[in-house]
């Protein structure tokens, strides 16, 4: 203890010093495991070239040294809980005594995995602004039991002055602001289908799917595995067309299947409740997140959806904020929401969700023309070159034919208003979204047009917002001078 | 908008501040020059591509010592009225920055060796926003940086009253 007054000082108003739940040692193993890949790799390896006493050592070592670890992290690792702030003393040789006063914690995040479930144990997270954008956790308490987590979460909302404890238990009998049953979160999940995950079963099928013998893309995998249809193999053995449109559609119903999952895993059993001075979410199928978004750090809304949702009325509502959501960007706080449900969201924030009297201004055409300006040389040039180059420069054609008609389609999704102390801006088709920003939260607001932009008269007005993942970023594209101008001068009002 | 020079309602920098960007491109130009130079001598000497490196560099490198500033110079501008601060520069990528004066977190002035050579110095303005959270304005005299700073100081000292 010598060490932790040395660097804590007086002790006076902080409580008895508490160590993590001693389980700690079984649920700390995952986040190890997570780190080993390596470990893992090298012992497949060895084992796989039948060195199985290097593959042993390696894992017997590496199971001892994590215990270890965890043993001497659980031991080093104190908190103790005062009156203004909680202190947090950890580490072996490098020692940290980490002071958080309440007054700048701003949220008490409450995390449940499988197994920390079945044992009554959560994981703490105290949310402060210095948390913004860093991947480094601030005030995490790993391993804690349920009850002392939530007995803790008491205590610093007490001290902040807001509801207490008790009011936890109301909170669950009011109705929440917003629900998602089983078909919602079903539904949801057909949307979040991932390209990504597509592309990389693609990649696999075609690298190490090859030499096992499944690559949905060869007429054999079919083969061999339709051996018993007649009818289908004949009509596979005459067409490798048909191999290759089989494989694609197996590769999609895997995205989408992906998706699905994914989706049930985290959206299962999503509410979103309204207490005092922000939003409480709670949700999870094996993993379950409690996290509270306070109102006063929200900086923008985002409503996002596709082609698809957008005419079904679908969106996901997602706020941006100091905070970031478990380091995965804004805070979802409706995965698949209609108008209404969204309205009523952000109506509790006192923001709106659409311009009153739907006064919406268009884009200039310039976005269009100019991104024909672009792709027009070298098209032409195509062109001519179609008879030497043969069928890859059509190809090319067709595929710039399709970019123009896809900027053609965001050209008429773009538009922006003004109304209300908010500006929203929407943009896309194809990801389409809407930027709802009240006026007050814009930091700075950049003009920006290029020598290229400026042969067509427009540039682009792009505000600094804070907070938020990188990716949120707020611009109108393609305003005339004079516009951008007028808009600025209103904005800054 | 005229293409050539800054609008009407901006205050150009100090002209100081052409000659500290000309010692900044020669610190960068010139070790670049010579080694274009040494590795003509000993790689390129014998191929078709001889002497074309150093002439490369050089011709870049002097239109960055000699011409670049100038024009740099040229197209930036600021402007401070009560609320807000505004910059504005470049012609190929051209940029015009409003930062309101309530929204700054805090702010730098900041002076390199070079600046100090010829008497200028940066002000550097920290906003809470992700895109564009620094905005900096070089080439103000120390006198006039300071004087701007402070205006903005007060004016964060009125919001938080």
């Amino acid at each position: 203890m010598s060490e932790a007054v040395a660097l804590g000082g007086t002790q006076d108003q902080l409580g008895p010093p508490e160590r993590l739940h001693p389980l700690y040692l079984l649920t700390g193993l995952g986040q190890t495991l997570k780190g080993a890949w390596g470990i893992i790799g090298g012992g497949a390896y060895f084992a796989a070239t039948g060195r199985w006493w290097i593959a042993a050592i390696m894992v017997v070592g590496f199971a001892i040294l994590s215990l270890v670890s965890l043993f001497l992290k659980w031991l080093k690792l104190e908190y103790r809980v005062g009156s203004d702030e909680i202190r947090i003393d950890s580490g072996f040789l490098h020692r940290t005594s980490r002071a958080i006063p309440f007054d700048r914690v701003t949220d008490v995040d409450l995390e449940q995995g499988p197994i920390q479930r079945l044992l009554g144990l959560a994981k703490v997270k105290l949310e402060t602004g210095a948390s913004a954008g860093s991947k480094e956790e601030e005030g995490v308490l790993h391993t804690i039991s349920l009850a002392r987590a939530e007995a803790l979460r008491g205590h610093i909302r007490a001290r902040k002055g807001l509801a207490t404890a008790p009011a936890a238990a109301v909170e669950a009998e009011a109705p929440p602001i917003y629900a998602m049953d089983l078909r919602t979160v079903l539904t949801a999940g057909l949307f979040n289908f991932s390209l990504a995950v597509i592309a990389g079963l693609f990649g696999a099928t075609q690298t190490i799917g090859q030499p096992w013998g499944i690559d949905p893309f060869q007429r054999t995998f079919w083969l061999d595995l339709l051996a018993r249809s007649e009818p289908l193999q004949r009509l596979i053995m005459a067409h490798q067309i048909v191999g290759i449109l089989a494989g694609s559609i197996l590769l999609i119903a895997l995205g989408i299947g992906t998706g699905l999952i994914r989706t049930l895993l985290r959206e299962y059993g999503f509410r979103l409740d309204r207490t005092q001075t922000g939003f409480r979410r709670r949700r999870g199928l094996l993993t379950l997140t409690d996290v509270t978004i306070p109102a006063k750090r929200a900086q923008a809304a985002i409503l996002a959806n596709g082609p698809i949702r957008q005419h079904f009325g679908w969106w996901v509502l997602k706020l941006q904020s100091l905070a970031q959501d478990g380091g995965k960007g804004d805070h979802v706080v409706a995965p698949l929401a209609h108008d209404d449900e969204a309205s009523a969201i952000l109506a509790s924030l006192d923001w709106p969700a659409a311009p009153a009297g739907g006064r919406w201004h268009p884009v200039a055409r310039a976005y269009f023309t100019s991104f024909i300006g672009i792709l027009a040389p070298a098209s032409i040039l195509t062109l001519i070159g179609v008879p030497f180059i043969g069928p890859i420069a059509m190809l090319w054609l067709v595929g710039a034919g399709l970019a123009i008609f896809m900027r053609w389609l965001n050209w008429r999704q773009t538009r922006y208003a003004l109304d209300g102390g908010s500006l929203f801006v929407e943009t896309g088709w194809w990801r389409h979204r809407r930027n709802i920003v009240p006026l007050r939260k814009i930091q700075s607001i950049d003009l920006t047009e290029s020598w290229w932009t400026r042969l067509f008269g427009i540039c682009t007005l792009r505000l600094g917002i804070a907070g938020g993942s990188g990716f949120s970023d707020h611009h109108i594209p393609a305003l005339t001078r004079a516009q951008a101008e007028a808009l600025r001068a209103e904005l800054l009002i | 908008m005229t293409a050539l020079a800054i609008p009407s309602d901006l205050q150009p920098v100090e002209p100081a501040y052409r000659s500290a960007l000309r010692v900044r491109a020669a610190i960068f130009w010139v070790p670049v020059f010579i080694a274009a130079l040494v590795v003509d001598r000993n790689f390129l000497a014998e191929t078709p591509f001889a002497s074309l490196l150093p002439v490369l560099a050089g011709a870049i490198g002097l239109s960055g010592i000699m011409v670049a500033p100038d024009r740099i110079y040229r197209r930036l501008g600021y402007a401070i009225d009560a609320r807000s601060l505004r910059t504005v520069k470049g012609w190929l990528f051209h940029t015009d920055t409003v930062v309101p004066f309530v929204r700054v977190q805090h702010i730098d002035v900041t002076r390199g060796p070079v600046d100090k050579l010829f008497g200028i110095a940066s002000l550097v303005v920290h906003t809470a926003g992700t895109h564009n959270s620094v905005v900096v304005l070089p080439g103000l005299s120390p006198e006039r940086a300071a004087e701007i700073r402070d205006a903005i100081r007060l004016e964060i000292r009125a919001d938080a009253e």
